[in-house]
């Protein structure tokens, strides 16, 4: 039985310590928001929060977890940064297909978290791992810098 | 004038001689030692060949089985993903290219009918059945450090192997290194096809580790730099060299090149998992020896190997000293002036998500750069090739895995990647150019491998 620490709550997982967090998250605690893409971390569609760090779900084991709290697409919502992010989402209609929204919106947040104003090349340095197939890039950037103007 | 002619024929000849000399002193890799030897028959320290006391009372293809792997001789003898001990595994050389050969009973196309006596040979002499001589490609020059019994234990494991019908692969080796007759020349001077005599001066431990590091896991076909002749130069033993692609690293006490900052546990941990927090992980060819030989030998037998490492003469190699401390969280700190932007580019999508732009992984220590050899070597030979061929180990402690990239990236991105990397990690940058790249690949080429990432 492991301990984790998911969107701050404490939840009790019997999963074999070398199952990706991924699976875990989606099989076992039901939080399906976090999607399933490559499986290899060359696609960023899985992203979560691990320890406060975007971190791809599916390479990451849930023994390797530890104390480090982890925040997914449900609820980073519930943070300053997340809450933004997910406004400016919505006011420059984002998404077109949507399947790599939640990781986009994950590692747009961690990137507001640990620099607040990104110029574009911080934005390109931290999303460049997020792929759209739907080529959403040029609103995703824009929504990010209107996110990180309201947090000013 | 005749004179001056008989003096210059006689400085010639003296050079040539100490050269041979030189050469030939090389060959003894335990002379570092000074010490003792005496016949293993007259030594008094216990058993220090053989299997280990945990294994002493095992039958003969279970004590074979533990000293195949002790020996390797797995890795060379597959190829990847192919039926093991089958053959067909290159190896890319100068002067071309050789196959290993299937060395399952099969009895046309294997060694099903090897004798006692002709599988001796082949181990310790380089003599196949058929009297043809093999390259040294095969280590039987070190494999001539083994008992007999040893040797025909792990010939008795084999002869439970199912057959495989593997015919061998045809060697494309350039004249005269085709003619295999010349190898007895070759012999004759660096193979003195002696078994292993334990040094009475050092500790039974050391001379364990002495046997299992010479005699069976032959480390200094890879490790230790090769003469002219291509045999191995014990003058720089152990002090790192270029094979098959990669890097094999110098392994002696220097500080800064070698393993003389390493702890025992250090040692201990990246021989028996291929990882050590701060150092990094094996791959490649040390990924296949750890995964087919080292992980499977019992403590005490890698405590022996370390206590005989640690007894390696400091050679320094010209890698600069690791850098120990992470890089800078930012892309736009740390080296910027020698950042080559293509491989800024191609980190930020393809790597940073794992490898962080510190170094320091969130994921996994397996990860992690900061520390490791490969990108404190300015040369970004294992670099280049781990991005090309990916990671996929199975260890006790799970899967460590990186996918592959070669198949997708063009040689020039391969390079810039990593010359970023080395600079950005390291202590000092790359300039592989494509052609570098394209080169490392055709030394590790294999047949193309397809394993695809896992999907599903």
């Amino acid at each position: 039985m492991l301990t984790l620490t998911i969107n701050g709550q404490s939840r009790e997982v019997d999963a074999p310590e070398d199952m990706p967090l991924l699976w875990v998250l989606r099989d076992h605690l039901g939080l399906v928001g976090t999607k399933y893409g490559c499986g290899i971390a060359q696609c960023g569609v899985c992203t979560v929060h691990v320890g406060g760090k975007p971190v791809r779900s599916c390479q990451l084991t849930v023994g390797d977890v530890g104390t480090r709290a982890v925040v997914t697409i449900e609820a980073v919502g519930n943070t300053p940064h997340g809450a933004k992010v997910q406004q400016a989402w919505m006011e420059a209609a984002v998404p077109q297909c949507g399947y790599c929204q939640a990781g986009q919106i994950m590692s747009a947040t961690a990137l507001l978290d640990s620099n607040p104003n990104p110029d574009d090349s911080d934005i390109d340095a931290a999303m460049a791992g997020n792929l759209c197939r739907c080529g959403t890039y040029i609103r995703i950037r824009r929504a990010i810098k209107n996110a990180a103007a309201k947090s000013a | 004038m005749k004179k001056l002619i008989g003096i210059g024929v006689a400085v010639i000849v003296a050079v040539a001689l100490g050269f041979a000399g030189w050469l030939f002193l090389g060959r003894d890799p335990m002379s570092f030692a000074g010490g003792a030897p005496v016949a293993l028959e007259d030594y008094k320290g216990g058993n220090i060949t053989g299997v280990p006391a945990q294994l002493a009372g095992a039958d003969l293809v279970k004590r074979g089985a533990y000293l195949i792997h002790a020996a390797d001789c797995q890795a060379c003898h597959t190829t990847p993903g192919g039926v093991p001990f089958a053959g067909g595994f290159a190896f890319n050389m100068p002067f071309g290219t050789l196959y290993s050969t299937n060395i399952t009973p099969d009895k046309q196309t294997g060694i099903g009918n090897y004798t006692d006596a002709q599988f001796l040979a082949a181990v310790h002499k380089g003599i196949r059945a058929d009297g043809e001589k093999l390259y040294p490609a095969m280590p039987y020059a070190s494999y001539a450090l083994m008992t007999d019994a040893d040797a025909l234990a792990i010939k008795a494991y084999l002869f439970t192997l199912a057959p495989v019908r593997a015919p061998p692969k045809q060697d494309q080796l350039s004249w005269p290194f085709n003619q295999r007759a010349l190898l007895a020349l070759w012999n004759g001077a660096f193979n003195p096809d002696e078994r292993f005599r334990p040094d009475t001066g050092q500790s039974p431990q050391w001379n364990r580790g002495a046997y299992l590091a010479e005699a069976m896991g032959h480390c200094g076909e890879c490790h230790t730099p090769r003469n002219p002749a291509f045999a191995l130069d014990n003058h720089r033993k152990f002090a790192g060299a270029l094979t098959a692609g990669w890097r094999a690293y110098n392994i002696t006490s220097d500080k800064a090149s070698g393993l003389g900052d390493w702890t025992d546990e250090d040692i201990y941990l990246y021989l028996s998992t291929g990882h050590a927090n701060g150092h990094g992980g094996s791959a490649g060819p040390m990924g296949e020896a750890t995964d087919n030989s080292l992980s499977y030998l019992v403590p005490d037998d890698v405590h022996a190997l370390v206590t005989y490492l640690r007894s390696i003469p400091a050679h320094a190699s010209d890698l600069p000293r690791t850098v120990t401390t992470p890089a800078p969280a930012s892309h736009k700190e740390g080296l910027v002036a020698e950042a080559d932007p293509r491989g800024e580019k191609i980190f930020a999508g393809a790597c940073a998500s794992c490898h962080d732009w510190t170094g320091v992984s969130p994921v996994t220590g397996y990860a992690t750069l900061t520390g490791v050899r490969a990108v404190n070597d300015p040369n970004a030979t294992n670099v280049a090739q781990t991005v090309i061929n990916g990671v996929a180990r199975k260890t006790s402690q799970g899967k460590i895995f990186m996918p592959a990239f070669g198949e997708g990236y063009s040689d020039d991105d391969i390079a810039a990647v990593a010359n970023y990397v080395t600079a950005r990690f390291g202590a000092k940058g790359a300039h592989l150019t494509g052609g570098d790249v394209a080169d490392l690949r055709k030394q590790a080429s294999q047949k193309p491998n397809s394993q695809e990432a896992p999907h599903g």
